[in-house]
């Protein structure tokens, strides 16, 4: 128990802390001057001199043996300590710099001088390591299930498009970097919540793309990248860069894609902003081309996608690797079709989609559409300015995903993400506050929390 | 400790099933072997039955060829129509093909005000509605006659090895000089169209597709609005060699062959590939001539279906 039973291995460590030694804060100026100005200059010789100064220094076992003065000691050596405060020994060496400023080890058990005999206190030790090692270890040994075969995190990838138009057209302020920033560092943190992959993406404007005037097509490159990249993942999770994740801890697994029939609607009719004539009445189809519901199996879901108020929204949609996807992608983007209707698809890529969606039948069947606000929840002033709770985030039922859609026509990009960030913090703290109380609420007592209103 | 088996029971039993009597050995030995033999026998006859017997790649539960003849109802005159028909049904009869005579008239709205050729398309999907347990659609236009009826499609091109014997691997897709070429690991398993070329164009008149997804997706796409709308002078053709040369999904799944093996032209029309003018004995013969003429009959065709008459009569 006493420090002289364990001298510490560095000299000048813990157990020669200078508020303890004799004559302390009387600081000597040979004290400071070598070790804070030049610890190079020391010679040996002087280091030696002083280290043999510290081994003469007489044993501790005659100044601690009363209770009180013992556990004075203990809780002064846990105090970090400046080693310019360092004894009368003056001399502190080089690698115990960062020593002086922990706790010394021994503490803990003076600390628990109540528990002294040794069962007891080994109990208490035990459970605490215990804790300690819940607290740091499950949540590895979490992440690593999800990051396994069985736990399905690397079947997802997120891609998220940033820098869009970067390089070229634009200049970007500080607002523009801080959304950049806090949706890369949003998507990072859902991506390694659960286990999955992320890609951010360079949507750099390239001279390739407005050479062959497809700006903005080059989502189908990237999602193909993607593809290439991560050749064992399935689907694949599309997210623009004004979308905020609110909820960390949702999976998309638990979300939607565990039971995919019950979240997806495939008759357009349920909700047909583009009034788009479904099922397709040409004769010359077969059965599946005129069905209602594709073949009704939900391993044929190729492309999940939303409708908002306008048609198809492509800020967030997901993939699945097929044959199918690998022909959407392959035929999205065609120079004839490009160039009779460049004038009329003002939303690009998305119209170009409704559009197939139209024309050609093989593709209804494999398209599922989930509700708006399943992964593309809008803010208020998307899509008018009153509420529609199928349109809008709904605070109370915790929706996925924000996408601050058209943001950059007269609103706020950089406050709406800033607004729901916090939100999104405030309603995962109390999360974390609920799970801490079930525990005895010693994390709220501890470090009460002031932002928990 | 208690055991359900008295442990002391097993030192006595194991010398027992351990020390078998060597003729026991040497017959387990043989029969080892045999079995070894058997299943590898077996193995290599489904290996090379299969291989034999698959034609290329027939979805599950499909079976047979559709023949698909767009016939101009209103164009045509009564006794032409009989003549194709009467070569069609002939030859369906001979391999237990079915015929699927479609009209074009029948697609005027689909096609709209896009070239009346274009109706090929609508034509082949109508066929693949009506006969979804087909396992191949075989497109012939109607300026075309079936000479060599004993020549089964299975024999021709269906066959896997056949096919891998006749796809003609890294060959510009149009010709004579496109940057895209057919690609050159393609495998006949792979394949879900069978196409040839002339000296000019994919050759849309004559075509095999295989059922499944891919037909769907292709024949969608090639029937897209803006494809018919784009004043392409070829009309179809032209839209076909357009999708050929920019989406990989389909030439990663079509194989050109010789155009005498599909598509070979009479001797007076025009544009026929090196090599691709009929000979005595291949398998059919076209008249591209007639293609986009609204004629009453072909009458390039007179001769040779005298010639196909008197084959049949004979044979």
């Amino acid at each position: 128990m006493s420090l002289s039973r364990s001298p510490s291995p560095h000299p000048g460590g813990g157990w020669s802390s200078p508020g303890l030694a004799p004559g302390s804060g009387t600081s000597t100026p040979r004290g400071y001057s070598p070790n804070t100005l030049s610890p190079g200059g020391i010679s040996w010789a002087t280091a030696k001199a002083k280290s043999d100064e510290v081994r003469k220094y007489p044993s501790f076992s005659t100044r601690n043996s009363g209770f009180f003065s013992r556990q004075k000691h203990k809780l002064s050596a846990r105090l970090p300590s400046f080693r310019n405060q360092a004894g009368d020994t003056g001399y502190v060496e080089k690698d115990s710099y960062r020593a002086q400023w922990r706790p010394s080890g021994r503490g803990l058990w003076g600390n628990l001088g109540i528990l002294r005999r040794r069962g007891r206190a080994r109990v208490v030790v035990w459970l605490l390591l215990l804790w300690l090692g819940y607290l740091l270890l499950w949540s590895t040994l979490v992440h690593l299930y999800r990051r396994s075969p069985l736990g399905g995190g690397k079947k997802v990838v997120i891609i998220l498009g940033s820098n869009t138009e970067g390089g070229v057209m634009e200049w970007k302020g500080a607002r523009e970097w801080a959304i950049e920033r806090n949706s890369i560092w949003n998507k990072k943190r859902y991506a390694q919540e659960w286990g999955y992959e992320l890609e951010v993406a360079n949507m750099l404007a390239k001279k390739r793309y407005s050479h062959e005037w497809r700006e903005s097509w080059e989502k189908v490159d990237v999602i193909r990248e993607a593809m290439r990249k991560y050749p064992k993942a399935e689907w694949f999770w599309w997210l623009d860069l004004n979308t905020w994740i609110m909820e960390y801890g949702t999976s998309l697994q638990h979300h939607l894609l565990n039971d995919l029939e019950s979240h997806v609607y495939r008759d357009i009719n349920d909700y047909n902003p583009l009034n788009i004539t479904h099922p397709l009445p040409e004769f010359y189809l077969d059965e599946l081309g005129r069905s209602l519901e594709g073949d009704g199996k939900s391993d044929s879901l190729n492309l999940l996608l939303t409708q908002d108020c306008g048609g198809f929204n492509l800020g967030s949609f997901l993939v699945r690797r097929s044959l199918w996807t690998d022909r959407l992608l392959d035929t999205w983007w065609d120079p004839v079709m490009y160039e009779q209707m460049h004038m009329n698809w003002e939303h690009k890529e998305q119209n170009a989609l409704e559009y197939m969606y139209q024309s050609q039948p093989w593709i209804r069947g494999n398209m599922g559409f989930l509700p708006q606000r399943a992964i593309n929840a809008f803010p208020p002033g998307a899509c008018g300015d009153e509420i529609n709770p199928t349109i809008h985030y709904q605070q109370k039922d915790r929706d996925l995903v924000v996408n601050m859609a058209g943001c950059m026509f007269g609103r706020d990009c950089w406050a709406e993400m800033y607004n729901y960030r916090e939100l999104s913090n405030q309603l995962n703290r109390r999360w974390w506050g609920s799970v801490t109380s079930a525990f005895g609420g010693m994390y709220e007592r501890v470090f009460p929390s002031d932002d928990d209103d | 400790m208690q055991f359900a088996l008295p442990p002391r029971k097993s030192p006595h039993r194991l010398p027992k099933s351990s020390q078998l009597p060597p003729y026991r050995r040497t017959q387990l030995k043989t029969i080892a072997v045999c079995a070894c033999l058997v299943l590898s026998i077996l193995y290599l006859l489904s290996y090379f039955f299969s291989a034999s017997t698959a034609s290329i790649g027939a979805p599950v539960g499909t079976s047979g060829v559709v023949i698909v003849t767009l016939l101009d109802r209103e164009h045509f005159s009564e006794s032409y129509i009989k003549k194709i028909v009467t070569n069609r049904e002939d030859y369906a009869n001979r391999h237990g093909y079915t015929n699927f005579f479609a009209s074009l008239s029948d697609y005027d709205e689909a096609v709209g005000d896009s070239p009346k050729s274009w109706a090929t398309v609508p034509a082949v999907r109508h066929a693949m509605a009506s006969y979804p347990h087909a396992a191949h659609f075989f497109h012939l236009s109607p300026h075309a006659l079936i000479m060599n009826p004993s020549r089964s499609l299975k024999s021709l091109l269906l066959d896997s090895s056949r096919l891998e014997s006749l796809m003609l691997k890294d060959l510009p897709v149009v010709p004579p000089d496109s940057i895209i070429k057919t690609f050159s690991h393609l495998k006949e398993k792979d394949i879900d169209l069978v196409i040839t070329q002339d000296s000019d164009d994919l050759n849309p008149g004559s075509f095999m597709l295989r059922n499944g997804d891919f037909a769907r997706f292709f024949l969608d796409l090639w029937f897209d609005p803006l494809f018919r709308s784009y004043n392409f002078a070829k009309a179809e053709a032209h839209g076909l060699d357009h999708i050929m040369q920019w989406h990989p999904t389909v030439l990663a799944r079509t194989a050109l062959v010789p155009q005498r093996v599909l598509s070979a032209y009479s001797k007076d029309s025009h544009g026929a590939s090196t090599d691709g003018m009929y000979h005595d004995g291949d398998f059919l013969i076209r008249f591209p001539g007639c293609d986009n003429l609204q004629v009453k009959e072909c009458t390039e065709m007179e001769p040779y279906y005298m010639i196909w008459q008197k084959k049949i009569k004979s044979g």
